[in-house]
């Protein structure tokens, strides 16, 4: 890093010289760049972070490993088994496994502000936001906003956060030791919560009266650091390995920065498809389109409408929400949106899947599969299965490639 | 039964009534939830049932399905966040609980296929979406497709 950004002064000096020099203003032999950085970090799905000399052995968590420092110094924590999601937007870190000082992000009257974020199990993380800056590879987001996830010595969770449901807040309940959001947003919410006129409950400020939902700029809101990096900033690509049926122990593969800046994450043959403002895309099974689908590497299966619309049996109360077929099962979905280029265009994707029965899997000594699955009635959640043998580029909102402009996934 | 949209002022209601609203509720426990939600609310009659619909400026549409003698058979949201599930869900939420089972590290949609209560919650941040109803409180000629 330090010595591409020397060679760029280098090569910035030369062309002021040359310009000075001749007056003419030509730059054609100024093609000359500084090496291009390390721009590949290794994924890994494995049994997790261990808690207590125990391993959590989730299945279908995909892992990196990203260094946070304090902004500006060399003041760094390098922090593993970090999951990986495109699901969402941001870093969030869990308190616990968090040595060093970061400063709370305050508002104006000096109030804390903390983020929620929620899932649709009813599960929340909650926490103040920090800025750190967030390497990875030879990639570097300065003073990026982060979630600090459920420190003790902080406000509780109000009402408009927990929803009334449960936290998961340490390792243990997380099975990571943070979360990576990568999604296709810049920011965890937006202009939504730019706006001060009713912004959902994503950022809070916390007197010591408690706390309530307040708006908060795009640049204090959480961001996906991928967009905050100097290059190698219009989305990433997620490249895993096939694995057998039955699964395995573990699959190590790449979370490539940038898409088509380098000779390592150039499309190549992947269609590019938009979303809906959501994030999400239609996705057709047996003639019927079910539009609010996603691709979300976060979700540790595939979760498909029901067992009354796909035949496979339910597992039961031992793997809750899972399908536990007799036999495994292919199946075959189209998933389409619009091309990022020219909106009018529909693009349509083939997409082969199977599905295999889940408490056998999981009572493998396996952690990663690419078929196992569960129920999300009306919907198709592309979990992280779909990641296994393709490279899933993810197109950043705004942000522009040879494909157009973001959001949009592609592969 | 025509289906005109009749629209009520919040304030009115507001400081009228307390109490929790939810599903199995009655009817006039929809209005706390109007209050808790800072919504204003319409009701829409339907074939055999009432909708209440609550709606807040962030985007979020809260469903709740009334029978004709008063009581909540159904609720559906949709929403950027989720609403307070403990309070939709009234005296069905524990159940609700205790049938999703969250484990570490499994982030999925929660779907309770129960005798009685079916729980539907899916989506992700910023599109949540779900329904919730009671297989015994459903209406005569109305079924759970209403529910949405």
């Amino acid at each position: 890093m330090k010595r591409g950004f020397a060679a760029a002064i280098v090569v910035l000096m030369v062309v002021g010289l040359a310009a000075c020099g001749s007056g003419n203003s030509s730059t054609s032999e100024t093609t000359t760049s500084s090496p291009p950085v390390n721009n590949t970090q290794t994924v890994i799905v494995d049994a997790g972070p261990t808690v207590n000399g125990q391993s959590i052995g989730d299945e279908d968590v995909l892992f990196t490993t990203v260094t946070i420092c304090v902004p500006g110094t060399t003041t760094c924590q390098s922090i593993d088994h970090v999951a990986v999601d495109t699901g969402s937007t941001g870093l969030r870190i869990v308190a616990s496994q968090l040595t060093l000082t970061l400063t709370n992000s305050t508002n104006t009257s000096g109030q804390p502000i903390a983020n929620c974020i929620q899932y649709a199990d009813n599960s929340y993380q909650w926490g103040p936001v920090a800025k750190a800056d967030i390497k990875m590879a030879g990639e570097v987001a300065s003073s990026v906003p982060i979630q600090i996830v459920g420190p003790s010595n902080f406000a509780a969770a109000p009402t408009d956060c927990t929803a009334g449901g449960t936290p998961a807040q340490t390792v243990s309940d997380l099975g990571a030791n943070g979360i990576l959001g990568v999604g296709l947003f810049r920011q965890d919410c937006g202009s939504a919560c730019a706006s001060t006129s009713s912004p959902p409950a994503f950022y809070f400020k916390c007197p010591a009266s408690g706390c309530s939902i307040t708006s908060v700029s795009l640049t204090e809101q959480l961001q996906n650091p991928v967009w905050m990096f100097p290059q190698d900033n219009n989305g990433l690509v997620i490249v895993l390995p096939q694995i057998a049926s039955g699964g395995a122990v573990s699959a190590t593969g790449s979370m490539i920065f940038g898409i088509g800046t380098q000779s390592d994450n150039a499309l190549g043959s992947a269609q590019a498809q938009g979303v809906d403002g959501y994030g999400n895309f239609a996705t057709t099974f047996n003639g019927v389109k079910y539009s609010s689908s996603f691709i979300d590497s976060g979700s540790n299966g595939l979760f498909f409408l029901d067992s009354a619309t796909t035949g496979l049996a339910s597992c039961g109360r031992q793997a809750t929400g899972f399908y536990c077929p007799a036999s495994t099962t292919s199946f075959t979905a189209i998933n389409s949106g619009p091309n990022p280029k020219a909106s009018a265009t529909q693009v349509s994707t083939n997409v082969a899947f199977t599905i295999a029965n889940a408490l056998t899997l999981f009572n493998s000594s396996n952690n990663a599969f690419n078929d196992v699955g569960g129920s999300n009635p009306g919907v198709f959640d592309w979990g992280l299965p779909f990641f296994f043998g393709r490279s899933v580029f993810i197109g950043i909102e705004n942000q522009t490639s040879a494909a157009g402009a973001g959001p949009y996934w592609a592969y | 039964m025509m289906k005109r949209p009749v629209t009520v002022l919040s304030a009115l209601f507001a400081a009228a009534l307390s109490g929790f609203a939810s599903l199995g509720g009655s009817e006039e426990s929809v209005v706390s939830d109007q209050v808790k939600f800072q919504a204003s609310r319409k009701v829409v009659p339907e074939h055999g049932y009432r909708v209440h619909e609550i709606s807040r400026d962030d985007g979020t549409l809260i469903k709740e399905f009334v029978s004709f003698d008063g009581k909540v058979f159904g609720v559906s949201w949709k929403g950027p966040t989720l609403p307070d599930l403990s309070q939709l869900l009234g005296s069905s939420f524990t159940e609700f609980q205790n049938s999703v089972q969250p484990k570490a590290g499994r982030r999925k949609a929660a779907v309770v296929h129960n005798s009685d209560l079916v729980v539907e919650s899916t989506g992700h941040s910023r599109a949540f979406q779900g329904r919730a109803y009671l297989n015994s409180m459903l209406p005569d000629g109305v079924t759970q497709e209403v529910v949405q």
